[in-house]
């Protein structure tokens, strides 16, 4: 049969975010998928390099909608590690509590998305109505559901009541109650099983080789996570366990997903009732030395990187955030050859894509109208000469 | 089989969502909401204006005795916020120096209007 090549976005009602692919299908099967991401580009690095490291904070927090809090964190744990401040450890609970009630959210949201995907929408309504459970926790403790404004370099901007802690404590059982049962669901319900068994399936070779992150990784048995493996805020004195799975397939991610969230209520348990008492903030001094740090965080969806370079001066002289999802769309890319034209959805969905914040690479067209794309070699080359007239290094 | 269990054990539940406008959803202390001044506190110290990410602050003349730290001052500026503009971070709040704040986030929610350059003075 002739290859037929199936464009998909970057603006269509079955996407949420612009993203285009041009599947080539032969008949119902992928034979090839090419990808093209950003197409959202904000300038969030460019405008990072203007702003103070008070003012910087807000604007990180909005690179991504669901896991605002890991881009703070990532970044003023650069800040201070530049600094060589020691944040206070009730400060360091406090991220840690947060950060763990995002991860419960962004899992929550994405397995209503998965089963959204395959036509399971009851599952969807179920967990997004859990969801909001976490979602009011967060609300009670930083006074907003998505943007939490917990971080400023040198600790945390509100403390934690000791009524907002039993508060939270109180939650807790339902919570739990609830990710058992869709544990137990996800292992027996026919309509899932169907849907995601053997569907994008990596091996662990491959994923090595494609460099994915996070659940996606850990479903295919690479043991790899940063707050084990890196340890920051208060992972190292919490009792848990890194996830994995052998399965390498959807089926596999949900479950390093809900047994994430397991492990996460655990955290935030152990962190709520463990709490230091002390200070939740140092003063930090208004500038950073010169330097350069490589920040990393295990964001909901995996590693997420932060390059810092600082000047002396109050704020960085470059910024460059690698969010997971720019590090596993190869493994999408590769893991649809050869399936069904309709497993396309659940298998992008599976690595939790979040588009706005994978996209950085404009396309300038400085020297006349030429149309086309910049090679990496011609997009190394116009930074090299962006800084240079700058009149920096 | 589980999907059945929960079927019938949600059909005994209420909805699990609220009837908007008529029933107001429970707003914890520490929500951060529109953006509120207090002008008989302002010393006009413009903090507030300084270290807004958005710059929405701009800092308008208007004179006033104002008290601070127990002396009688005559203050120039008071600050104007553009609504929309703000992302409602608190930093302002917190960069505050007066008590209580002269600048402060409300629990005020539900905001939406046809109004695009609402100004809080």
């Amino acid at each position: 049969m002739t290859e037929v090549v199936v464009p998909i976005g970057p603006q269509h009602p079955a996407l949420k975010e612009p993203v285009n692919f041009k599947v080539v299908a032969d008949g119902e099967t992928i034979v090839r998928l090419e990808l093209d991401v950003s197409y959202n580009h904000r300038g969030i690095e460019k405008a990072a390099e203007q702003r103070d490291f008070v003012r910087v904070v807000p604007l990180l927090e909005r690179v991504c909608g669901i896991c605002s809090h890991s881009h703070t964190t990532v970044f003023v744990k650069g800040i201070e590690e530049a600094m060589k401040l020691q944040v206070p450890p009730r400060a360091q609970f406090i991220r840690t509590i947060v950060a763990e009630l995002e991860r419960m959210h962004s899992h929550f949201l994405w397995l209503g998305v998965a089963a959204h995907e395959v036509g399971f929408n009851t599952l969807f309504m179920w967990t997004w109505r859990d969801r909001e459970a976490v979602q009011d926790m967060l609300e009670e403790m930083t006074g907003n559901r998505v943007n939490y404004g917990t971080n400023e370099v040198g600790g945390v901007r509100r403390d934690l009541s000791p009524d907002e802690i039993q508060a939270a404590l109180k939650r807790l059982p339902r919570l739990e109650e609830r990710i058992a049962k869709y544990a137990e669901m996800v292992s027996k319900e026919q309509t899932m099983l169907l849907r995601f068994k053997g569907v994008g399936k990596l091996s662990k070779e491959q994923i090595l080789k494609l460099g994915a992150v996070g659940p996606t990784a850990r479903a295919s048995g690479v043991d790899y996570d940063i707050r084990r493996d890196d340890p920051y805020l208060a992972y190292a004195d919490v009792p848990w366990k890194v996830i994995t799975d052998t399965h390498g397939d959807v089926y596999g991610r949900t479950l390093v997903r809900i047994g994430e969230l397991q492990q996460s209520l655990q955290i935030v348990r152990f962190c709520l009732e463990h709490i230091p008492a002390g200070p939740i903030r140092t003063n930090p001094p208004r500038a950073a030395p010169r330097t350069e740090i490589l920040s990393r965080y295990e964001a909901p969806r995996g590693e997420l990187v932060h390059f810092i370079r600082t000047n002396n001066t109050d704020r960085v002289e470059r910024l460059d955030i690698r969010t997971p999802t720019l590090a596993n769309w190869t493994s999408v890319a590769v893991s649809l050859v050869n399936q069904n034209l309709a497993d396309i959805p659940v298998v992008v969905a599976a690595i939790d894509p979040c588009l706005s914040c994978t996209s950085r690479i404009t396309v300038v067209n400085e020297r006349g109208r030429r149309i086309g794309e910049m090679t990496w070699d011609e997009l190394s080359e116009h930074g090299r000469a962006f800084y240079r007239a700058r009149g920096r290094r | 089989m589980s999907v059945l269990k929960e079927m019938f054990e949600n059909l005994a539940k209420k909805p699990a969502t609220t009837l908007y406008p008529k029933e107001k959803v429970p707003i914890p202390p520490a929500f951060r909401g529109r953006i509120a001044i207090r002008d008989e506190k302002c010393i006009g110290c413009s903090k507030c204006a300084v270290v807004c990410p958005t710059q929405c602050i701009t800092m308008v003349a208007s004179e006033r005795e104002v008290e601070v730290k127990g002396r009688k001052i005559t203050r120039k500026k008071k600050p104007e916020v553009e609504l929309f503009m703000c992302i409602r971070c608190g930093l302002c709040e917190e960069y505050c120096p007066t008590d209580p704040k002269a600048i402060y986030l409300s629990n005020e929610f539900s905001g939406a209007g046809p109004d695009k350059s609402v100004v809080v003075k």
